[in-house]
């Protein structure tokens, strides 16, 4: 069945993902080693402020064999091929800033909270945002798809991290429900309901700001201007004329040809998801990925900024490999060559 | 002389028509014109608000002067005249990214889609890597290793322009790849290859003029683009702290939890500023696309 040019494809397209992944990798560490801060040396200043009196010579061997622990001795040559190896491996041994933990173990206990917002927030927004912007393309003559429409328009050019700002300030000052400052505090881990109860005092807020923005200024408009185009289009005025119901020209004509395009973008935004919001975890001060690979790569912690880099760019670049090897299949009229 | 005046009424000729015409563009435009006021009257904000301490700490706003009308902020410095410098530089930092961004975006994007082959390849392939880095930390760790050299060399807003532009070409060059592409296998392509019109002729005389409204979209929402980007590295105390950005300015309200003091003007101050300016550019950019592209507009 696999044809000759849809093979080379498929190879060709696999070299390139791989090709993209090692480059951005590169590109990373070097930019990383470009940075002018040491964990190590913090370590150590770290100690010395303590008022301990430390042996120099102590001093000298505790940095030897941190360098050595954290693969930053020999040149720069070697510290590459050396993480490289951890890339592949993505283990990239204990983290710098809170050693001795694994640094994978500390992106899997914020890689939940993490995923959970994030998953739920691009699901939400995407099917939201596309059946309320079919049906105010559909009925766009209508007061309600005109306001929708004035509404989407507004809120599509704005960051989230300023949405975030504005809910800030209507639900923690002007109706105080949820607390300006310390609410968002450690997880307590305990029973169930709680930590049900946890999440979802910690994830409202910043769940609002992000499913407000992308459903309705992204998939919304998006899917808007995609149903008005379809609806011009021939095989749709054909099915008016053979006066299919309503219900069944939108679902079966315009829905899914609306959908095809979108598809792209939510695999999109889906691989983005392991790069965590580092702004939105910020304002908030939610336990994300995003604050930790922040943190970690202002205190020049390799281990841990590089194991979170690295899976947000395999991440993406998987999304888009995929979404151009499975696009075909979706939509029969584009096809390989 | 009449040229020019033929020139500059091809720019205005269209300028006023959308002005009159689409009212996505006239909303837009009157916003920037207020902003632009503002900008102006930033030239003539008392030098004294430049230093914190000057003016009495977290005054509500109040009607008695210009220097009070939006309230002072908790480090002593009237918010007022602090916005109208933000805006000015935040303003520069986002037209100085779309003077450098997009034009890059526009030169690779024609030598791709023209050139084709290994050329198109390789640099669809840079473009590609440099999208699929998270952009905040590749801004981050540069910030972070330029941090020292940054203000070494003059005015360091225009240097956050330049920053800016290293990610900011990437969309626009896909995009004008695309429509090069397309551009590349019509007709009149073929006639003015055929006619023996050398390369450089054939992209200024016939394919940028169909870009050159798609330029100009890319243009406004790159400045929308670096504005976003400054601020959100401002957000994370990442940004030039001592110059008033409207970024800076909303470090400045977290830094000094203003919302927790009760001084609501001055949290409220930069983001409606950032809000209008987002709402404004892309309103302007809006009604271009709807000018260019017909099928846009409502019926």
């Amino acid at each position: 069945m696999v044809s000759k040019p849809l093979l080379r494809f498929i190879i060709l397209r696999i070299a390139t993902y791989t090709l993209t992944i090692f480059t951005a990798f590169t590109f990373i560490f070097l930019l990383l080693k470009s940075m002018p801060v040491s964990a190590v040396e913090n370590i150590l200043a770290g100690l010395t402020t303590q008022g301990q009196v430390i042996d120099p010579k102590a001093v000298i061997e505790l940095r030897n064999t941190l360098y050595e622990v954290f693969g930053l001795t020999g040149s720069p040559v070697e510290q590459y091929l050396r993480y490289l190896r951890r890339f592949l491996t993505l283990d990239f041994g204990p983290s710098i800033m809170s050693y001795p933990t694994p640094a994978r173990e500390l992106v899997m206990s914020r890689l939940p909270w993490t995923i959970s917002l994030l998953t739920f927030t691009t699901i939400l927004s995407w099917i939201l945002g596309n059946i309320i912007g079919v049906l105010a393309g559909m009925t766009r003559e209508r007061k309600i798809s005109k306001i929708l429409v004035g509404l989407s328009l507004t809120l599509h050019p704005i960051p989230y991290y300023i949405m975030a700002l504005v809910l800030i300030f209507l639900f923690c000052y002007l109706i105080p429900i949820f607390p300006l400052v310390g609410g968002f505090g450690a997880v307590s881990i305990t029973d169930v309901v709680s930590l049900i109860k946890d999440w979802l005092y910690k994830s409202t807020l910043p769940a609002l700001s992000m499913i407000l923005i992308s459903m309705f200024g992204w998939w919304f408009l998006s899917s808007y201007s995609l149903a008005l185009n379809t609806q011009t289009e021939d095989y749709v005025y054909y099915a008016m004329l053979r006066a299919l119901p309503e219900s069944r020209i939108l679902k079966n004509y315009v829905l899914r040809n609306v959908l095809l395009p979108q598809v792209t973008g939510l695999g999109l935004s889906l691989g983005g998801i392991f790069g965590g919001a580092l702004l939105t975890e910020t304002l908030f001060v939610y336990p994300g990925v995003g604050m930790l690979v922040y943190r970690a790569v202002l205190s020049g912690d390799y281990p841990t900024a590089l194991s979170i880099l690295s899976m947000s760019i395999i991440a993406v670049a998987t999304a888009t490999l995929i979404l151009d090897l499975i696009y075909p299949f979706i939509d029969p009229r584009v096809r390989h060559r | 002389m009449s040229r020019t005046i033929s020139n500059l009424r091809s720019i205005l000729t269209p300028l006023t028509t959308l002005i009159k015409t689409n009212i996505k563009f006239s909303t837009g435009f009157t916003i920037l014109v207020i902003l632009l006021v503002l900008t102006f009257l930033s030239f003539v904000a008392p030098p004294k608000n430049q230093h914190w301490y000057s003016y009495p700490k977290s005054l509500a706003p109040s009607l008695t002067s210009i220097d009070l009308i939006l309230g002072t902020t908790a480090n002593g410095r009237s918010v007022f005249w602090t916005l109208t410098t933000a805006i000015r530089n935040s303003l520069l930092i986002g037209i100085i990214t779309a003077l450098i961004a997009p034009h890059i975006g526009l030169i690779i994007g024609i030598i791709a889609g023209l050139k084709g082959g290994i050329v198109d390849r390789i640099l669809m392939f840079i473009t590609d890597t440099i999208i699929v880095i998270p952009a905040l930390m590749l801004y981050v760790v540069i910030i972070m290793t330029l941090k020292p050299v940054i203000s070494m060399y003059g005015d360091p807003i225009p240097f956050m322009g330049l920053i800016f532009s290293i990610t900011a070409w990437c969309w626009p060059a896909r995009q004008v790849r695309a429509m090069v592409i397309s551009l590349r296998e019509r007709e009149f392509i073929l006639t003015t290859t055929l006619s023996g019109n050398p390369m450089l002729y054939i992209i200024v005389r016939e394919i940028i003029p169909h870009l050159l409204p798609w330029h100009l979209i890319n243009f406004t929402n790159t400045i929308l683009y670096a504005i976003g980007s400054e601020s959100g590295l401002a957000v994370l105390g990442l940004s030039i702290l001592d110059k008033d950005t409207l970024g800076t300015m909303i470090y400045w309200v977290l830094y000094y939890s203003a919302l927790f003091r009760g001084l609501w003007w001055w949290y409220i101050t930069p983001i409606v500023g950032i809000l209008i300016t987002f709402v404004a550019f892309f309103l302007i950019s809006q009604g271009i696309s709807e000018y260019v592209n017909p099928r846009l507009r409502r019926r």
